[in-house]
């Protein structure tokens, strides 16, 4: 489904970034730092315009060729981001949600391991697993 | 889930280990100092991953009043078992909040030992408050006092960068 | 998203979430402190012995469990009583030597675990050691010397986490004179 997934700390420095396919990784290092800034402006325009919305889930951040990136913003301002092959017209908006929604609950998990350090790299074998669920696509 | 007199000998005896292990220092006001800020530190990582997981279905705070009142609320309930009675703030940046029956202190009397003990059984929560605070992008200094067992103070101090 | 205050029982029972992180956070602090593993193993049966010792008292005060005639008893009331009531789960009673001896405790899920995964770098680390000396500290103050270990870990890669407990000896109480 994702062909990359990346968990970027507050301070906008990568904690985890996993991509297919392997020589694409460069590319999609880019893309992920560039939609930052798309990120940086959607959450300080719900200061300004959209004074209700709160939510995390920041929808789709901008469309390319050939992919679709979406955002997350935690409550601790930890960024996800998730980029969708453009082809794949079948992945709705709920199930993106859900996708960003089993990160959170994996990213909370590895806060809570008394062995992580907040701002290490995140190197947790169950956020692998649950983040290779998601990238793996049954052909 | 686990009974609350567990976690308060346990917490008990992580505070009795964290001093005894400063003990072989020579200055006893060292001690104290090194003995205190060890178990803040342990209560802020504490406090970081709490605020995470009770922060995962909520909307993102307004401002620092949102903030401290989702900490004498949700935060103190979830972990507490109960609210902050009270949160007064000079609208400056201070706020105090009071609980009346800290669950960490009653298995203590109003013995004067105590008393005078009581900072080293607040320290671990004065981090986690921090802890949870730092998390949500709002820096602090977080003391408290006893003045009779087991109500308590906490005295939040937000820093501006 | 906020829990409800649990009004159903006259005991507090704490979150467990605090709990667990406290833990964490004392073993790491353990791990900061003590160089090896061993070493943090030994320092958490030795503050685990130091709560067994006085939980004992908050038990028997608020079990109402009478005094256990046999191993098999103490090991159902451990399991039974003492877990659920101090950490909300009940681990099987299996594994009985010949004797009558010694048993394994077999927990499901341990709360003290949760979220924790263990880097490589702590092998031989027992985390839960802590629960070893409660329940000999505790059974100490019942007259029992016991032996307690961990058999198996899901920390470690076990498909469950074991406890093993040995009876050793019936410790044997200070009587005036002239009392059996």
């Amino acid at each position: 489904m994702a062909v990359c997934i990346a968990v970027i700390a507050k301070e906008n420095y990568p904690l985890y970034i996993r991509s297919i396919p392997a020589e694409n990784k460069l590319k999609f290092h880019y893309m992920v730092h560039t939609s930052l800034d798309v990120v940086e402006e959607k959450i300080s325009t719900v200061g300004k315009a959209l004074v209700d919305q709160r939510e995390l889930y920041l929808g789709l951040l901008y469309p390319t060729e050939d992919y679709k990136v979406y955002g997350y913003v935690t409550n601790s301002k930890v960024k996800f981001v998730i980029v969708v092959d453009s082809s794949n017209t079948a992945l709705r908006d709920n199930e993106i949600r859900s996708m960003f929604r089993k990160l959170h609950n994996s990213y909370t998990d590895v806060m809570c391991n008394p062995f992580y350090n907040p701002g290490d790299t995140i190197q947790s074998k169950s956020f692998d697993t649950m983040v290779s669920g998601m990238m793996l696509q049954a052909c | 889930m686990a009974d609350n007199i567990f976690f308060e000998f346990l917490h008990m005896e992580m505070v009795d280990y964290v001093y005894k292990m400063d003990v072989s220092r020579e200055e006893h006001e060292q001690v104290k100092m090194n003995a205190i800020s060890t178990l803040e530190n342990m209560g802020f990582r504490v406090g970081q991953g709490l605020i995470e997981r009770f922060t995962k279905d909520t909307p993102s705070f307004k401002d620092d009043l949102d903030v401290m009142k989702f900490l004498c609320k949700d935060f103190w309930v979830n972990v507490f078992r109960k609210q902050i009675d009270n949160l007064r703030t000079n609208h400056q940046g201070t706020y105090v909040l009071q609980d009346s029956k800290f669950s960490l202190l009653t298995q203590f009397s109003n013995r004067k030992q105590y008393l005078l003990e009581a900072p080293r059984y607040l320290a671990y929560t004065c981090g986690m408050v921090r802890g949870a605070l730092s998390n949500l992008g709002v820096d602090s200094i977080v003391t408290a006092e006893v003045s009779l067992m087991p109500a308590c103070k906490f005295q939040v101090v937000i820093q501006r960068s | 998203m906020s829990r409800q205050a649990s009004r159903a029982s006259e005991s507090k029972k704490m979150n467990s979430e605090l709990f667990t992180l406290t833990y964490g956070a004392l073993v790491t602090q353990l791990c900061k402190d003590y160089e090896n593993d061993e070493e943090v193993n030994k320092q958490l049966d030795k503050m685990g012995y130091n709560i067994g010792v006085r939980l004992i008292e908050d038990f028997l005060a608020r079990s109402s469990v009478g005094r256990c005639h046999d191993f098999r008893e103490t090991a159902d009331v451990i399991a039974k009583v003492a877990f659920k009531m101090y950490l909300g789960i009940t681990p099987s009673v299996t594994n009985w030597s010949p004797a009558g001896d010694e048993f394994s405790l077999i927990l499901e899920s341990n709360p003290l675990v949760d979220f924790v995964e263990l880097p490589d770098n702590h092998s031989g680390l027992v985390y839960s050691n802590l629960l070893c000396g409660v329940l000999r500290g505790a059974l100490e103050m019942v007259q029992m010397a016991v032996d307690v270990k961990f058999a198996q870990d899901t920390l470690r890669g076990d498909n469950v986490t074991e406890i093993r407990m040995k009876f050793i000896k019936r410790i044997e109480e200070n009587l005036p004179a002239g009392e059996e």
